[in-house]
This record gives structure tokens, sequence and C-alpha cells, in this order.
């Protein structure tokens, strides 16, 4: 696998549980050296897609290739791809210590002491307590701990900052950007956390239904969405009249009966502004909403149950 | 084969590390020894009450024989060790899932058969150091409470050394023979169950209700199923060695019995190793 082939490819995979369809064509496309952000609903199918993806779960139909290999040949690439699932995957009766040695074992090619790791991780303290007696937040760190003794050039990440603190976060946060710097790892990381995503992805897909609703460079999405701003009026019946027919204005909607969202096209809020004042239409309040991967995901998920 | 040898060290790592590896490990070998002190006590007072109203009795005497109690020992040691290892065997796939461990050494180590396998040999290495364990404790524990020696009465031998150590090796082979095929049934049901619970639960019932089966079939179950099969942990040519070399039984299995039971547990092995290989390939982990 060249540089240029993406680290991960999932063409038309399609999964079903018994009679209940879960996936329905979900095509993705993780390029060599990104941060991918896969967001979705509760049961849209993110964990089913990256457990296709690893091979821990069968499909019915679909092409799924990591690094270049089959999801059952993983294990051929000598520890290239690892994962860090939603639950801490770690053995419970191992300290945390013997838990790194044991996945030195899992990688041929160590690149990290367990100390050092566990500087990393902020865990230096917990090296002699075993894993059950770990909160869920040091659970999780142990867990990416190991992920990061060897040098895997894919970290599939599933709900990585579940029970994590605002400084664990961070730490997390920190550890992927310089590791994708440094190493030039590929990582795909399923959240709900939006605004972490945000912070740190490359690219987005979002999963809904079953079916990837959007893909592609996080900035295009956003720039494409565009930001939106929010009218406080206390004429907002006159404001809508004189507005609805703008082209300088797209998705107008009402909020409330004083509150007006759209979108601005060629004119930025002082026009807008100065426009309503002209037509005798008083300005209480004009908030202006960024562009977020929060509200991109909401838009397009819209009626459903985040 | 790199992959089965990198799935072993793993799984020999984390053996080392737990406790019910040790349990298996060790208990089959004190549960023995506890036994040899709890008879040796009764034997003391009996002895005691003998000397006191003047009785003595060939019985007596013979219960002052190792070998005797060398083959009680080993016979309830193969007990445990039977059913530790299937509840073991029943408990180590499953509990992996479980806690999803086992998903980092599929994704980077080795691939669904070789995890099997490492499981399966670890398991086996585990059983034979416990059955040396328990073979040394079962021989220095009746040596130190009791004499070896010929089965004698009225100052005849009626069973020589010789003879009794031939059996005693057959009754232990037959007794040990079935043991890769306990641990493959417990592999089976771990890599079938939807939990670790239900997988120790499923393969220790499954266990006693093949054993209670065969008791209930009585003496036919000697000529249908050979001595142990249906039971997986039958010990009952152990037990007839057991009362052979305390002079009370000369009714030994006939040889075709014997190829029989040499090859039988052989065929369950493989059938229970091969299901539990099918059965991992195709299961969500």
């Amino acid at each position: 696998m060249n540089a240029s082939e993406p680290a991960l490819r999932v063409r038309g995979l399609r999964k079903r549980y018994g009679d209940v369809a879960v996936l329905h064509g979900v095509d993705l496309e993780l390029p060599a050296e990104a941060v991918f952000g896969l967001v979705g609903l509760n049961g849209s199918g993110k964990t089913t897609t990256i457990e296709c993806t690893l091979g821990l779960q069968g499909f019915q139909e679909g092409e799924v290739s990591v690094l270049g290999r089959g999801p059952a040949e993983l294990f051929r690439l000598q520890g290239d791809v690892v994962a860090i699932f939603d639950s801490p995957s770690v053995p419970p009766h191992l300290t945390v210590r013997q838990c790194l040695e044991h996945a030195r074992l899992l990688s041929p090619r160590p690149r990290r002491a367990c100390a050092e790791v566990e500087r990393l991780l902020g865990i230096e303290n917990y090296t002699r307590y075993r894993i059950r007696q770990l909160s869920l937040g040091n659970r999780r760190r142990v867990s990416i701990a190991q992920a990061l003794l060897g040098e895997p050039r894919l970290i599939l990440l599933d709900e990585p900052f579940n029970g994590l603190d605002a400084g664990g976060v961070d730490q997390v946060l920190d550890l992927i950007a310089e590791l994708n710097r440094e190493t030039g790892a590929s990582f795909l990381l399923s959240s709900h956390q939006l605004p972490y995503l945000e912070r740190v992805c490359s690219h987005v897909a979002v999963l809904h239904e079953g079916r990837i609703a959007a893909s592609g460079g996080l900035r295009d999405l956003l720039a494409d969405s565009g930001s939106r701003i929010v009218l406080h009026s206390t004429q907002s019946g006159l404001a809508m009249q004189l507005l609805e027919n703008d082209s300088r204005v797209t998705d107008l909607e009402r909020l409330s009966s004083t509150h007006l969202k759209m979108r601005l096209r060629e004119w930025n809020s002082e026009q807008l502004v100065s426009f309503l004042v002209e037509h005798k239409v008083p300005v209480c309040e004009l908030i202006r909403q960024r562009a977020s991967l929060d509200n991109f995901f909401r838009e397009l998920t819209a009626g459903g149950d985040s | 084969m790199s992959n089965l040898l990198a799935a072993l060290r793993l799984e020999l790592f984390l053996s080392r590390y737990s406790l019910a590896a040790k349990i298996v490990l060790l208990a089959p070998a004190l549960v023995c020894l506890a036994r040899f002190l709890l008879v040796w006590l009764n034997q003391a007072g009996q002895q005691a009450r003998a000397g006191l109203i003047g009785a003595d009795s060939f019985e007596l005497a013979q219960a002052q024989n190792a070998y005797g109690h060398f083959v009680d020992g080993m016979n309830t040691g193969l007990t445990i060790l039977a059913l530790f290892l299937v509840a073991l065997a029943a408990y180590d796939f499953s509990s992996e899932r479980d806690t999803g461990t086992i998903r980092h050494v599929l994704i980077r180590r080795a691939g669904r058969s070789s995890i099997v396998l490492a499981k399966l040999l670890q398991l086996h290495i585990l059983g034979l150091l416990s059955l040396v364990l328990l073979g040394l404790a079962a021989w220095a524990g009746s040596a130190f409470f009791w004499d070896f020696g010929p089965v004698v009465e009225d100052g005849f031998e009626l069973i020589g050394e010789d003879e009794i150590l031939y059996e005693i090796h057959l009754g232990l082979l037959m007794a040990v023979i079935p043991l890769p095929a306990v641990i493959a049934f417990g592999m089976l049901v771990s890599v079938a169950a939807q939990s670790a619970t239900q997988a120790v639960t499923l393969a220790l019932g499954a266990t006693l209700a093949m054993d209670i089966f065969k008791a209930l079939l009585g003496e036919r179950a000697w000529y249908l199923y050979a001595t142990f099969h249906p039971s997986l942990l039958d010990q009952s040519y152990l037990r007839e060695v057991s009362r052979l070399v305390r002079g009370f039984s000369d009714v030994l299995v006939e040889d075709r019995f014997f190829v029989f039971n040499e090859w039988a547990p052989a065929v369950s092995l493989l059938i229970f190793a091969l299901a539990a290989l099918f059965v991992a390939q195709r299961r969500s982990l």
C-alpha cells in the first residue's frame, strides 16, 4: 500500500441482524494520514461499521479494505492497525503495568516503553493498581496507552472520550494531533462529542439511519453549510415578508413569533441591519451562529433523537 | 505457525497472573493431600479402637498399604482436575469476549483459529502441570503416611507389586485419556455461549448431567458406553483398581473395552475441537 492509497476503504457495506437492516450500503474512504470523524445518532450504525471493518462481525454485502487487507486478516499487518473500543477492553485481573506488558506482546515492533506511555497518559501513579480498581476514565487511559506502545498506521477509536474528564479529553486530543503530525498515523474516531471531533478531525462522515448522509473534509463541509443569522425583532412578520423573496437570503425560517433564522449570500450582517432599518423593521438583536459540526450534524439529522 | 506461537505466549502471560489458573494448578494436589491427612487420622482412630477391643482384620492390614491410598488420592484429584479444567476452558474464551480483550489479539496478532488453538494448548499445558503436581503429591503423601508393598494375607502374597503397578498404570491411563476431550468440550461451550457465566454453568451442568445419565444406566453403561461414555469424567476403572490393589477385586475390563476407551476420547477431542474452531470462525466477537 502506498501513501496515496486510503488507509481505509468501505464500499456498499450492508449488514442485517436477522430481519433488521442496520447498514444500507455504507461507503467510506479514510485518506492516509487523516483524522477522520464518524458521527451519527444512537443506533445509526457507527459501532457496527467499525466492528465489520475490523472483522469482529460478519456482513452480508460490501467490500472492506484496511491498509490493503481484508477484515479477516488484519492480524497479518502485525500491529499496524489498533482499535480502542467504547468499553475499555483490558483484562480486569491484571495491574496497569502487567496490562501494558501484555499489550507489548501484541506489538511485534514496540516503539515505546511501558513507563513512557504511562507518563504520556498520566497513569504513572497507578501502575500497581489492578484494572478493576480503576475508574472508567483511568481504564480508558490504559486502553489508549496500550494502543500507543507500538507504531500503528491506523488507529480506530470508538467513543474514546467516554468517562474522561476535561483534562483527559485534552490529553487525548493532543496525543491524536501529535501522533498524526509526527508519525503520519491515520485515525478513525467515532463519537457523539462533536465539539471534540471538530477540534481534531480533518475529515468527517455523518452516518444517518445506516447510510452516509455527508462525507468529506471538515472545512469544506462547514463552508458549504455556511454560518447562520438569528434575527430578533418585534416586527418579524414584516421582516419575513421583506426577506422571503430576496435572493441574498436563503434557508429562511421562523423560529418563533419574534425570531427568524436565515443564511446570507453575498451580503453581511451590517448590510442586513441597514436594509431592515430602512424598511422600518426594528432590530432588537442579531446573533451570528458560527458554522459548527454540531449545527451541521443537527441539520442533517433533523427529526432524529439527538 | 508464528501467529499460533504469539497467541500462545499471550495466553501463557495471562495464565501467569490468573487466580483461576493457579487454582487449577494447585487445587487437585492440595485436595489429594488433605484427603490423605483425613484418612490417616480416621485410620489412627480405628486402629486405637481395634487395639482396645483386641480386633484385627485383613481390612485393617490392607488399609496400611500406600498403593490403595495413592489410587484413591489420584482418583479424587483427577475428578477435581477434570471439573476445574472444563470450567476454566468454558470461562477462558467467553470471559475474554465479555471484556473485549480477545478483540485486540484478533486485530493485532492472531487469527481466530490460532486463538482457539492457543487456548487449547495453554489449557493442556496447565492440565499436564497440574497432573504432574498431583502425581507427585499423591506419591509423596501416600508414602509419608503409609508403606508401599504387595497385598499379603496370612503371610502369603496375593498380589505382587509388579501387578499392582501395572494395574495402577492402566487405571491412570484410562482416567487421564479423556482429559483433552474434557478441555475441548469446555472450549466448545465457551465459544458458543453468550457470556462467561452462561458458558461455565452450561459446561459444568452438561458434564455433570452426562455423568448422572451414565450412573442412571447402571451396569448397562459398562457395555453400552465402555465405562466412561457418554460421561467425560468417569474414573470407574480407577475405582476398580483401588479395590484390586487392596485385594478386594479381580474383575477387570476386557481388552476390547480398553481399545475402545483409548480411541473414543481422541475422537471426542477431535469433534469438540473442530466444532469449537468452526463456531469461533463464525460468531461475532
